[in-house]
């Protein structure tokens, strides 16, 4: 019995241990991961930190190493002459050299991430709380305009410029780079290139208000002909309904007077307070990587948006008739 | 002049004084240039000039230092006698530490304008 004892109180903190070291594991590959990178800028980074902490680890050992041999193995008084060795290069010349190693190494890892994008212009403006996106090439005369999600092709570099309304954001997306602030009254950039096609989790990273853990984005990378015919996808009007559940849906958003906040190209709408909705159904998430992208979650979101999205500036529905909010959600799910 | 020595901190902080001043005007000067034309190397190429000015400064400081500090004629290197030699010789090997403290710290500020060739 007291054996068991024994045996559990040892395993217990052991499971723990390894029960938290594969935790910890499984938290470097994903869509959402700076150590799982998928584009050139993120690799950059990724290389970097194992190298820090190569050299961190390498550092720790040597360091304790040390105290150990001075304090466990040879316990003896040191001559002056060898104290004095030991602080001239242990302490001076050693940490100057390897740290000037490493500022080096870090330093000449960095202009990559400082190149110019090469043709795909992108701005995105942080809102209260989701993210307006929008896309200019050369061929294109207005810009393509979407929300929420950042789709870019694989294997170029693309222009990113980053503006805000109202309060500081931050963009990040760990598996593609690193992050930049987005600051009202100012215009910062960033440029990143994906190389592993994918979906990708980004995140607002700089605190801006109530629901700014809920200010999320899909990236998407597209192999470069596929992000072509999107865009052109993107840049036309959206399709009228064809089913008489989403004509229905679209007299409700119409007559709710929906279009003063939001825009749907082609159908009469042209709000620009809330994100663009023209091809709203062909988005992977709905209100800013929150909820997927269905007709029940869109039904949720009409009903009590604050319930979902605290601070929303967004009006609940919930006083609709419950088949005018089905059709409603209908008709916005059907914007491919 | 060499007498007061033993009375003057100025000896020993001069080259801290360099790496801060350079620290400042490198940063200055690069935002300036950077914010005003966009010129990269114009920016890059002062702090060129400033860092080369700074170390050379740094050497000459360090040179009186060590001279200060004596080390050769007497050969010890402690001196924590209350007398105006052993002061004056203190402040000496403090002041040729702090130099080549601050050369590395004036290498080290200007090593990123080394790599990154943009303003971006």
């Amino acid at each position: 019995m007291q054996d068991e004892d024994a045996q559990g109180s040892t395993t217990a903190p052991r499971r723990l241990c390894w029960g938290g070291g594969a935790l910890l594991l499984t938290a470097c590959s994903g869509p959402q991961s700076v150590l799982d990178p998928a584009g050139r800028d993120a690799e950059v980074l990724a290389v970097l930190f194992w190298w820090m902490l190569g050299g961190a680890v390498l550092l720790w050992l040597a360091m304790n190493g040390l105290f150990f041999y001075v304090t466990r193995m040879k316990e003896r008084a040191f001559s002056p002459q060898a104290a004095d060795r030991l602080i001239v290069f242990g302490g001076v010349v050693f940490p100057t050299v390897v740290l000037a190693v490493l500022l080096s190494f870090a330093l000449s890892e960095m202009p990559r991430q400082r190149d110019l994008g090469e043709g795909l212009t992108l701005r995105v403006t942080g809102e209260s709380w989701w993210w307006r996106v929008e896309y200019r090439t050369e061929d294109t005369e207005t810009p393509v305009i979407s929300a929420n999600e950042i789709r870019l092709p694989a294997g170029s570099r693309s222009e990113l410029e980053l503006a805000a309304n109202g309060y500081i954001h931050s963009l990040w997306i760990p598996a593609l780079g690193g992050k930049t602030d987005l600051i009202p009254g100012r215009e910062t950039r960033m440029s990143l290139e994906p190389v592993t096609p994918g979906e990708y989790g980004g995140q607002c990273a700089e605190f801006c208000g109530e629901s700014h853990a809920k200010m999320a984005l899909r990236a998407v990378v597209l192999p470069p002909e596929e992000f072509a015919a999107w865009l052109e996808q993107q840049a036309a009007p959206a399709t009228p309904p064809e089913t008489e559940t989403a004509r229905r849906g679209q007299a409700v958003f119409l007559r709710e007077g929906c279009g003063a906040c939001h825009a749907i190209r082609g159908l009469g709408a042209r709000g620009t307070i809330g994100p663009d909705l023209t091809h709203l159904g062909g988005r992977r998430t709905l209100a800013a990587g929150v909820l997927p992208m269905s007709r029940a979650a869109l039904e949720d979101w009409l009903r009590a948006p604050e319930a979902i999205k605290p601070g929303v500036r967004m009006p609940a529905y919930g006083h609709l008739a419950a088949a005018d909010l089905a059709a409603l959600a209908t008709f916005l799910e059907g914007l491919k | 002049m060499e007498k007061a020595r033993h009375t003057s901190l100025w000896q020993m902080i001069a080259a801290p004084i360099v790496w801060a001043v350079h620290f400042c005007a490198v940063y200055a000067w690069t935002a300036s240039a950077c914010a005003h034309a966009g010129a990269a190397e114009e920016a890059r190429l002062g702090v060129a000039l400033m860092t080369l000015a700074a170390l050379g400064l740094i050497a000459v400081f360090a040179w009186r230092a060590w001279r200060q500090w004596d080390l050769l004629s007497e050969n010890d290197h402690v001196h924590d006698a209350p007398t105006d030699g052993h002061r004056r010789r203190f402040l000496g090997h403090a002041g040729l530490l702090l130099s080549m403290v601050s050369a590395i710290g004036v290498s080290f500020v200007a090593a990123p304008a080394f790599y990154i060739g943009s303003c971006l």
